[in-house]
């Protein structure tokens, strides 16, 4: 496929690098040069130095050729118009572009369509964040909720703890403790290790345990991996900025919130449009923590600009007593280096964003791709289409169909039902398949098996 | 009754020398060219349904040869068309050759069998050797179409 990529950013870089080895010709446009030859120099890639919404630049990026546009330069409007001319000019099939601002979000069905602004797809970062912190919430416990085939499956990555009826147990056991339920286990990370499970797989104490089950099973599985984990009440979120008020606005009516900002006027205007408690101060301030019970909540999650203030007020609420503590991340390189210590999930808004813009660059009808934490395994959900004849998949059963070696099938869903897959289930058109790979080389092998044959109409 | 290629791909229907650099850029010459030829064609809808059917498995069989097709609910009758390019182009192909010779069959939504019949029909043409090279060296649209639908029996 022929890619253009606007904006050299974190996000833009980190989509060429995962891209320019996958057989994908890519041009990156930005304007500024060094950059771009930072990334010319190590990757194969072709780089345009200029205006990223021009329409000399993107000819000369080659867009008329183009399968894509995947617009992530730092402003909404660029990345707007840069989808408009590819559309008006070059009627470029699909436009991805990054918009931050809520004030598009809230009218995006009104102006991201092919009569208004052609943006086929529209990634949030903030909206991303938000989800990912917000199903986090929803599952006690959990260190990476996935959601799968619109929420009917979910892939829950937790920490095993002695006193969980599982532990020191094999995973053949599983089945016998709760037979009501299907699971299946896709990963195991053991003492910075990714270990592939099998059946005789003992789960030990500290095992990172990544298991895939429909979503209403979620909670009897987690309370076999570790004691029974009390729902969350009281979440305190620190920065009022864009990501801590939809956070706020989007967890209040179910918990008791508690958003802290320094500003006098932010905090104001938070009061103004939140039901949760405002507090006005500095985030990482001992008293105030001390003085809102932080010692009684649940959750606390530092969703400030600045990676340090994030990281410093996060340590003091977990010395203070908070039971879980959450941060975001800007600065990737930060986030194995705290996340698993005193801090208990780390958030990186440019992984989270890539992982979603990584779903929509794919052959074959992919409809989402996640990395496991830690990268321990890919987490991939295909659509099958066609029949026997054309497609390699339909109408085969689980234990026949040609996976390449790292590739499992971990779950079925038809028509709105969750299948755990099991060796002889056989495969339907318009399932969707969700599958583990212990490799994300192993993707471009995936897509080639879900395509459809040229019979296929 | 099983529709055959001369039923199907009419004499006007056979253009050579078709410009694009890309399979996108050739797809949407393409439709472009279709739209001109049929009223009742339009050309973004037709590329549209062209692009969205690759993006689930490319049409590229091999040997240089592609046969893009989708359904379309405006086709009354399956309609098809002949293109040589200009310049073959990475078409994404099972054996990663580029493709110059295009087929397109545009099918109607409630079509069942016929279409398959046709593509099967194409498919066992342009496995042949030879009739692929005269097919890309002929000059006349008249023989091109004599060479492509004549019966292979």
């Amino acid at each position: 496929m022929k890619i253009i990529i606007l904006g050299a950013g974190q996000v833009g870089s980190t989509l060429a690098e995962n891209l320019a080895s996958e057989y994908n010709d890519i041009t990156i446009v930005d304007t500024k040069i060094k950059k771009l030859r930072d990334l010319s120099d190590r990757l194969d890639i072709q780089i345009v130095e200029g205006e990223a919404s021009h329409p000399d630049i993107l000819v000369q990026a080659g867009l008329d050729d183009a399968d894509m546009l995947v617009a992530v330069t730092n402003s909404d409007e660029v990345n707007m118009i840069a989808c408009q001319l590819a559309w008006s000019l070059f009627r470029t099939p699909r436009k991805i572009a990054r918009i931050r601002a809520n004030a598009y979000l809230e009218k995006r069905d009104e102006l991201f369509n092919t009569n208004a602004i052609p943006i086929d797809v529209l990634i949030s970062p903030e909206q991303v964040v938000c989800d990912y912190i917000t199903r986090l919430i929803e599952t006690p416990g959990a260190l990476q909720v996935l959601d799968f085939a619109d929420n009917l499956v979910q892939l829950v990555g937790m920490k095993a703890v002695t006193g969980g009826p599982l532990v020191g147990q094999e995973l053949r056991y599983l089945r016998q403790h709760i037979p009501s339920v299907d699971t299946r286990v896709a990963a195991i990370f053991r003492k910075d290790r990714s270990i592939f499970p099998v059946a005789s797989t003992v789960v030990e104490s500290d095992d990172e345990v990544f298991f895939i089950a429909a979503k209403n099973d979620i909670r009897s599985v987690m309370n076999e991996l570790r004691r029974h984990e009390k729902p969350y009440k009281r979440i305190v979120i620190a920065g009022g900025g864009n990501i801590g008020f939809r956070l706020a606005k989007s967890l209040e009516k179910h918990f008791f919130v508690k958003i802290i900002d320094r500003g006098i006027e932010r905090s104001q205007w938070l009061s103004e449009n939140l039901s949760a408690t405002v507090l006005l101060g500095n985030v990482a301030n001992q008293e105030l923590l001390i003085q809102e019970d932080i010692e009684n909540a649940d959750v606390f999650i530092a969703v400030t600009n600045d990676d340090e203030a994030n990281i410093m007020a996060s340590m003091l609420a977990k010395r203070l007593g908070a039971r879980k503590v959450m941060t975001l991340i800007n600065n990737s390189a930060y986030v194995d280096l705290v996340q698993g210590g005193d801090i208990d999930v780390a958030i990186s808004p440019s992984q989270a964003t890539i992982g979603s813009l990584l779903t929509h660059v794919r052959r074959a009808d992919i409809v989402s791709v996640h990395k496991l934490r830690r990268g321990a395994a890919e987490a991939i959900e295909a659509i099958a289409h066609g029949d026997k004849k054309s497609s390699r998949v339909v109408g085969r059963c689980i234990e026949d169909l040609d996976l390449p070696e790292g590739c499992t099938i971990g779950a079925i869903v038809r028509d709105g039902k969750v299948l755990i897959a099991h060796d002889d289930v056989e495969i339907a058109s318009e399932d969707h398949v969700i599958m583990f790979l212990t490799d994300r080389r192993l993707i471009p092998d995936v897509e080639r098996l879900f395509q459809v044959g040229f019979t296929f109409f | 009754m099983i529709a055959t290629l001369s039923q199907v791909i009419s004499p006007g229907c056979i253009f050579i020398d078709v410009p694009g650099t890309s399979k996108k850029k050739v797809l949407q010459n393409i439709s472009q060219i279709l739209s001109e030829y049929s009223s009742e064609l339009d050309a973004d809808v037709v590329f549209e349904n062209l692009i969205n059917r690759e993006r689930l498995g490319s049409t590229g069989f091999g040997n240089g040869v592609a046969i893009p097709h989708c359904r379309l609910s405006v086709c009354k009758q399956i309609t098809g068309a002949f293109f040589r390019l200009e310049t073959p182009v990475d078409f994404d192909s099972v054996d990663n050759r580029p493709v110059d010779l295009v087929v397109v069959l545009l099918v109607p939504e409630e079509q069942v069998q016929g279409h398959l019949d046709l593509l099967s029909q194409i498919a066992e043409k342009l496995s042949v050797e030879t009739t692929r090279s005269r097919l890309r060296t002929l000059q006349d649209t008249i023989d091109i179409h004599r060479e492509f639908t004549q019966s292979s029996a």
